[in-house]
């Protein structure tokens, strides 16, 4: 797997000079990531508060929409971002048309380390892509959680005609610990989604720029957390599957992310929100909901042994202290 | 990162635009696509063996793919003597020696001791994949990246369940007890998999071969 998202330290070892942006009431910090479609900054606002900044120059637009059009895809999705927990928000936008870039200062991720107490020399976001090189597998119940959480935000941008197109583990960045689809850079309207852009390996094979081809990506990254294995496995299974106590959810798992992948779009999940409502039936199906109240009935008698067995031994404890009490006088 | 990642295709993709502009007499994408699926991974893992780093290891897989697309007109038409495999070997051997001979420029020659003599590093110092005892090992490796390429292939033309199952039960050798009872389906269901798969993986093979055998 690979991030797209370069560091400043190869960007500065490839020897590009980097200009340091200005944006109205923010202090620029320092650059945290380059990628196809732009450059992003840590910054600080007049309150003190960290911010990413996305800058998008005219001559770095080489995401396959002409720069206007990108920046018009912003715009239609500032708004939106803020009226769904799972998207990123965005909280202004600046530039555009003329000027020769544009900006968008966006919430910052996590700090890898320190969440969101945020040290800016050290700073490092904490996206799905780095959590995977540190852990390579989910748990099940995690790549539920996650992968309902941004079905759930890209069914609100189809609702709204936006097509995310670049949904990858490096896209998926978290705020206080939840999961957030990031990167508004490809973001475009329904009508004007006709350019070849994306990630390697996340693409549809029809192509991206539709509700499906979304889809597919979501299922490829729900695919490389849940298996571990990289997305140009798919859809090879891991060979220690049945040496893993979550084997058989992983299995009832696969056939999701199946539905979600399959080259015939036709045969895929028709939107993000009925793949929504798959993963939700999976996490509360009488199965999973036995096996979380055995869980819970398990750790609650866990629990009570523990207590049990320390009021023992204080109880034989003070015994034997008054014995030796007694016994000394 | 905490551990260290291992290279996959992708890490070598974003590179192929660059490339193919080099390619100028093998402007057939599909053809030069064809070729680096086939064999990228066993041209890096020669480069790797032979001693070179990750990243030379990567300009190595480039620079073959570059004298293969130069090159390959001129071994048409001798092809009668000798294999494609024979003479990718070599490409791959020279490709390695220039690594090596690149990466001596690079660093200082340490001082010379009174009687001893330092070389460059030429033909002589990399070791051929295919030496006499690493014949039968070469020409495993070349199947298994015929294999491996032709699995990648046919993927898209499979139902993925009857791939899982193939894979599981083929390349992964469980036996289809085992991945009848994991997956939930019938044993027949793990066999009609194998033959159906298998089939069409035969067929790439055997088309692959033809092309780049």
């Amino acid at each position: 797997m690979t991030d797209p998202q370069k560091s400043p330290e190869q960007t500065a070892s490839k020897g590009v000079a980097v200009a340091v942006p200005v944006v109205p009431d923010h202090e620029i910090i320092r650059l945290i990531g380059t990628g196809g479609s732009g450059q992003v900054w840590l910054a600080r606002n007049a309150l003190g508060t960290y911010r990413a900044i996305k800058i998008v120059f005219e001559r770095k637009s080489a995401c396959g929409l002409p720069f206007n059009g990108e920046f018009e895809g912003v715009k239609k999705f500032e708004p939106i971002s803020r009226s769904h927990d799972g998207l990123v928000d965005i909280l202004q936008v600046g530039g555009g048309a003329g000027t020769g870039f544009f900006y968008c200062v966006m919430e910052l991720a996590d700090d890898v380390q320190t969440g969101q107490t945020i040290d800016p020399e050290k700073y490092i976001p904490r996206t799905l892509w780095r959590d995977l090189s540190g852990r390579r597998q989910l748990p099940v119940g995690e790549c539920i959680r996650l992968g309902a959480t941004i079905a759930s935000a890209l069914g609100f941008m189809h609702r709204h005609g936006l097509i995310h197109r670049d949904i990858t583990p490096a896209n998926i960045i978290f705020v206080n610990g939840f999961p957030k689809l990031a990167d508004a850079g490809l973001v475009v309207e329904m009508f004007q989604a006709g350019s070849y852009v994306g990630t390697e390996g996340y693409i549809a094979p029809e192509g991206p720029g539709t509700a499906r081809a979304d889809v597919y990506s979501l299922g490829k990254v729900l695919y490389e957390i849940s298996t571990g294995l990289d997305r140009n496995d798919y859809p090879a299974l891991p060979a220690h599957l049945d040496r893993n106590r979550e084997g058989r959810d992983l299995i009832r798992f696969n056939k999701i992310v199946l539905k979600a992948c399959r080259q015939n779009p036709l045969k895929r999940y028709s939107s993000a929100d009925e793949m929504l409502t798959a993963l939700l039936a999976f996490q509360f199906s009488p199965r999973s909901l036995r096996q979380e109240k055995r869980l819970h009935t398990a750790a609650r008698l866990m629990g009570i042994a523990g207590v049990l067995v320390g009021a023992v031994v204080i109880f034989f404890l003070v015994r034997r202290i008054v014995w030796l009490l007694n016994h000394a006088g | 990162m905490n551990e260290a990642m291992p290279l996959t295709r992708t890490d070598l993709f974003p590179t192929r635009y660059s490339l193919l502009s080099r390619l100028e007499d093998w402007s057939d994408d599909d053809s030069w696509r064809d070729f680096f699926e086939t064999y990228w991974r066993l041209i890096y893992a020669t480069a790797l063996k032979a001693g070179l780093t990750e990243s030379e290891a990567q300009d190595v897989v480039q620079e073959t793919i570059i004298s293969v697309a130069k090159d390959l007109h001129k071994f048409e038409r001798v092809r009668e003597r000798g294999s494609f495999k024979g003479w990718l070997r070599n490409i791959i051997r020279w490709r390695i020696a220039d690594q090596f001979r690149k990466r001596m420029r690079h660093e200082p020659l340490p001082k010379a001791q009174p009687g001893t003599s330092f070389e460059t590093a030429d033909m002589a110092d990399v070791p051929d994949p295919a030496g006499s005892t690493a014949e039968a090992a070469w020409d495993e490796e070349m199947r298994a990246s015929l294999l491996e390429a032709a699995l990648k292939n046919i993927r898209p033309r499979v139902r993925e369940e009857y791939y899982q199952m193939f894979d599981l039960y083929v390349v992964k050798h469980w036996p289809p007890g085992r991945i009848a009872r994991m997956l939930g389906v019938n044993i027949g269901q793990v066999y009609l998999a194998k033959h159906r798969v298998g089939r069409l993986v035969k067929k790439e093979i055997r088309r692959l071969e033809k092309k780049w055998g």
